[in-house]
């Protein structure tokens, strides 16, 4: 373990580090473009230079091997002087226009700038121009006016999604990011990372693009359902006291984006497309009305109806959903589970083009909580067979279940979240909150349990499973 | 001429239409060196006797070779690399064109030698793409030493076997840096390398590798042969053995010539070299490659042709590449098209270097178009002091040199030109009988 000082202070660093990776261990900041924990050394951006007690020059941090009693110094006059010139060179031939891009308010380039120069730019000569809305794929755009050629999403495609599906052509300040030519880009499921991970705005989404000034957003910590791996995400919403008041009020209750959130227990500080693309499957229509064989009723009316169903039965069988929570789970296992012949239902299959498993993070089981169902309720249900006979109730929770199993004479009591034009065969249906109107927890394929919370609202027709269940175990009617 | 006597180690032959073949070359003593080392010497001694000689780099970095090659570890298990670097990409050298020409068997005897001292099994010659005759009679010679089992054999009863691959480059300037040379030669686009690991530690392929000038390696052969002594009886005690430089621009007889460090510098310009066309002085002389800095006439006159020298007027031998400069030329211009190469050569990897030199570029450019303002001198200055020491690879750092170098020397010419929206000398970059 050599020890290191860092403008004075003792820090013990692991052989093998950098000095970088030692001070970032250690909570001290040092700037960098191109540098990413995640990523191997470029060296390219400079800004993280540092000055070596008892040495006369600079020397970039990210490629310093530590060496027992380095005392390096991070601001000093010649480093400061260093760093400015360099960000003064890195916004040379960056167009500044802060105001219309979509990274402002988030961009290193812009922090950078106000911390270590501040200054307006001493060259008064046309700037370099390039190639601005250059798509990359459906997905990322890329302004080349605005990219400062640190290669992290170079690297990051070679290194991390392995696709090396991008690099740099050209030479000198001519140099632009363009994606190979066989489109491998594409159809790489990770590419929006390379937006995260660009100090600046010049990779962008393409969904996200112009939606809103970040400065408007907050995340709300949650989890991916998109497969067993449980990324942690943040999910981006509309601030309370930025709520729109007119134009489109739906913009108060949407998920703007999503990013990843580091966790190097489950996903490090990356995620799959899928997982950018859960506005859209949370935006799916809902089911918003509890009805008795197709006809509507009030919520309470057919909770009370399901009720009875449950407390006559005799032989009931459950399909729980594995998209249900661990607290969720909980509450039936408490409840209803004695009562009940227990099946873990899958609510969903890999969907024709999506990328099924690969060694990177997305797994071939496409539900959250399949671990955390299958650890209180060890048998899976199969789709493909036949429900026990004699049943002569069927609970099915969550989405994805095929009427027809279901056997004759048999009562049907249906918990789903979205709208189905099938749930009025039911004989009861209610419906469910969703993963952004509560808090919760699911348990990944590894057994790490991460914990997601409420963003919005649920629907007021809506029920929590969880206070559900508790309702549906009371075997005696309770007069209102 | 007035030659005294030949004091070559190179250019030790007449050039004729058949002096690069295996033929002529055995005929001169060709492909003794190797055998010697073979027969008599462990790869340990050979770089001890590399070392001893104190050959020094003749690339442009003056880095001595015996001391690279000491930090191979043979004995790391490991397979060690060799490669020559045939990427004379520095304007105003073509030094290493005259041994790829008119020696080739002499680099590949020595690298023979080389590959044995580095227990190297594939070697490598990565060439300028622009060079074609250079190319094709290397490649001949190769083919002619594989004829005659110099390579790809078992060597003279020893179980020593060396294969050589010749690379063509696609003439890109910073491929000429060791790094960015690896990274070419591996198939990637040639971006130099962050240091460390040093080349002779994770170089090719992330192993141990040596990247020497084709100079530097075709004169392993005579030291090997002739001994340190002799080597070091050429030259001075700190510059020994002899350089080839290639001297261009404003000369009467320009060419390739071998020297000795330590001849006077002018009576090389005007003995040797037959002086400036129309009896015009010397203005200056970029002594090196552009990349070091410029030397003025009047220095020209006080300082020997070697790196401690030329160093007291802050400049050095650096690649041998010599462009002269005669009187009545324009600075300006002259720098403009100094920076206009240095910007369309930068790799754009790290950022001084990418945005600095088309900075420096676009300024002087507006120098010459008469729109130069009088703070941009003090901007090229310190556009270029950035660079310095603070790139990936040596050639961003020297490319600030350049500027520097003819700034603090002919300052005063910008100034006119800003001054007066002219030039002092009309543009001039030729050197015509009159004006």
């Amino acid at each position: 373990m050599p020890r290191i000082y860092i403008d004075g202070r003792p820090i013990d660093a692991d052989a093998g580090q950098t000095v970088m990776q030692a001070a970032v261990a250690a909570g001290i900041e040092i700037p960098a473009f191109c540098w990413h924990p995640n990523l191997s050394v470029s060296g390219s951006c400079r800004v993280c230079a540092v000055q070596v007690e008892g040495r006369s020059w600079v020397e970039i941090s990210c490629n310093m091997p530590v060496a027992e009693d380095l005392k390096v110094l991070t601001d000093t006059d010649l480093v400061r002087a260093y760093r400015k010139s360099i960000l003064e060179l890195t916004t040379l031939n960056h167009p500044v226009d802060c105001g219309i891009c979509d990274k402002s308010g988030e961009c290193t380039l812009q922090d950078y700038h106000y911390e270590h120069n501040g200054k307006p730019s001493n060259s008064r000569d046309v700037k370099v121009h390039a190639t601005k809305f250059h798509h990359l794929s459906e997905r990322i755009t890329l302004d080349n006016e605005r990219c400062i050629l640190c290669s992290r999403c170079v690297r990051f495609t070679h290194e991390i999604s392995k696709t090396k599906s991008l690099g740099i052509v050209n030479r000198g300040d001519h140099s632009l990011v363009r994606a190979s030519e066989d489109g491998a880009f594409e159809h790489d499921a990770y590419s929006d990372n390379v937006v995260d991970i660009c100090p600046v705005g010049a990779l962008l989404s393409r969904a996200f693009l112009y939606k809103s000034r970040v400065w408007y957003l907050e995340p709300t910590p949650s989890v991916c359902p998109g497969c067993s791996r449980g990324c942690t995400v943040d999910l981006w919403h509309r601030k309370a006291e930025w709520k729109l008041r007119a134009l489109d009020p739906a913009k108060n209750v949407a998920i703007e984006r999503v990013t990843p959130r580091d966790n190097p227990a489950v996903n490090g500080p990356w995620t799959c497309n899928k997982a950018r693309d859960l506005p859209a499957f949370f935006e799916r229509p809902r089911a918003v009305q509890a009805m008795l064989a197709g006809k509507p009723v009030a919520t309470l009316e057919a909770i009370e109806a399901a009720r009875s169903l449950v407390a006559c039965a005799r032989n009931p069988v459950a399909l729980v959903s594995n998209w249900g929570s661990n607290e969720e789970l909980a509450a039936f296992a408490q409840a209803l589970a004695a009562r009940f012949t227990v099946r873990v239902k899958t609510d969903w299959a890999p969907q024709p083009g999506e990328v099924v498993e690969d060694a990177i993070l997305i797994r071939a089981d496409k539900n959250p909580n399949t671990a955390g169902a299958c650890s209180r309720f060890p048998a899976m249900d199969d789709p493909a067979a036949k429900l026990p006979d004699g049943c002569d109730l069927v609970l099915a929770w969550g989405e994805g279940f095929d009427l027809t199993r279901v056997p004759r004479g048999a009562r049907l009591v249906v918990l789903d979240a979205w709208r189905d034009p099938g749930h009025e065969n039911a004989d009861v249906f209610i419906p469910t909150s969703i993963q952004t109107e509560r808090d919760g927890s699911y348990t990944n394929f590894q057994g790490v349990t991460s914990g997601f919370k409420a963003c919005f609202a649920k629907p007021e027709a809506a029920v929590h499973a969880e206070e559900l269940f508790a309702a549906l175990g009371v075997r005696e009617s309770v007069p209102a | 001429m007035n030659a005294p006597e030949r004091r070559n180690l190179l250019m030790t032959f007449e050039v004729t239409p058949t002096s690069h073949l295996l033929a002529d070359f055995r005929a001169r003593g060709g492909y003794a060196a190797v055998e010697k080392a073979l027969r008599t010497m462990t790869p340990k001694e050979i770089t001890e006797e590399v070392t001893a000689s104190g050959i020094q780099g003749r690339g442009g970095a003056n880095f001595s070779a015996g001391r690279k090659w000491g930090v191979i570890n043979l004995s790391d298990g490991q397979p060690h690399y060799l490669c020559a670097n045939a990427d004379e990409g520095e304007p105003g050298t073509f030094k290493d064109r005259w041994i790829l020409e008119n020696a080739p068997h002499l680099l590949l005897e020595s690298m023979l030698i080389a590959a044995y001292a580095l227990q190297v099994r594939h070697a490598f010659i990565y060439i300028r793409g622009e060079f074609d005759l250079p190319y094709r009679r290397i490649a001949g010679a190769l083919d002619e030493a594989y004829a005659a089992g110099y390579y790809g054999k078992p060597l003279f009863g020893t179980d020593f076997t060396c294969d050589l691959i010749v690379y063509r480059g696609a003439g890109s300037y910073v491929c000429g840096e060791a790094s960015g040379l690896l990274s070419s030669l591996e198939g990637k686009r040639g971006y130099p390398r962050n240091r460390p690991p040093r080349l002779t530690v994770r170089g090719l392929y992330q192993r141990p590798t040596v990247v020497n000038n084709v100079e530097t390696l075709s004169n392993i052969a005579g030291i090997i042969m002739d001994g340190t002594e002799a080597f070091k009886s050429f030259g001075t005690r700190k510059s020994p053995g002899t350089r080839l430089v290639s001297i261009s621009g404003h000369i009467n007889k320009p060419g390739v010539y071998e020297v000795e460090p330590g001849r006077p510098f002018r009576e090389f310009i005007f003995d040797t070299c037959g002086g400036v066309p129309h009896g015009r002085k010397v203005k200056a002389i970029i002594p090196g490659g552009i990349s070091t800095k410029v030397v003025t006439g009047e220095e020209v006159d006080r300082v020997r042709l070697d790196n401690e020298d030329l160093a007291t007027v802050g400049s050095g031998m650096g690649s041998g590449g010599m462009v002269v400069i005669a009187e009545g030329t324009c600075m300006v211009r002259l720098l403009q098209v100094l920076l206009r190469f240095y910007h369309h050569e930068s790799c754009g990897q790290c950022t001084p270097c990418r945005e600095g030199m088309g900075w420096m570029h676009r300024i002087i450019d507006r120098i010459v178009a008469g729109e130069g303002r009088p703070e941009d001198i003090e901007q090229l200055k310190k556009i270029s002091a950035w660079n310095d020491g603070n790139t990936i690879c040596g050639m961003g750092d020297a490319a600030g040199y350049a500027a520097l170098g003819i700034l603090a020397k002919f300052g005063d010419e910008f100034e006119h030109y800003i001054t007066h929206k002219r030039s002092r000398h009309d543009g001039n970059l030729e050197c015509r009988a009159s004006t």
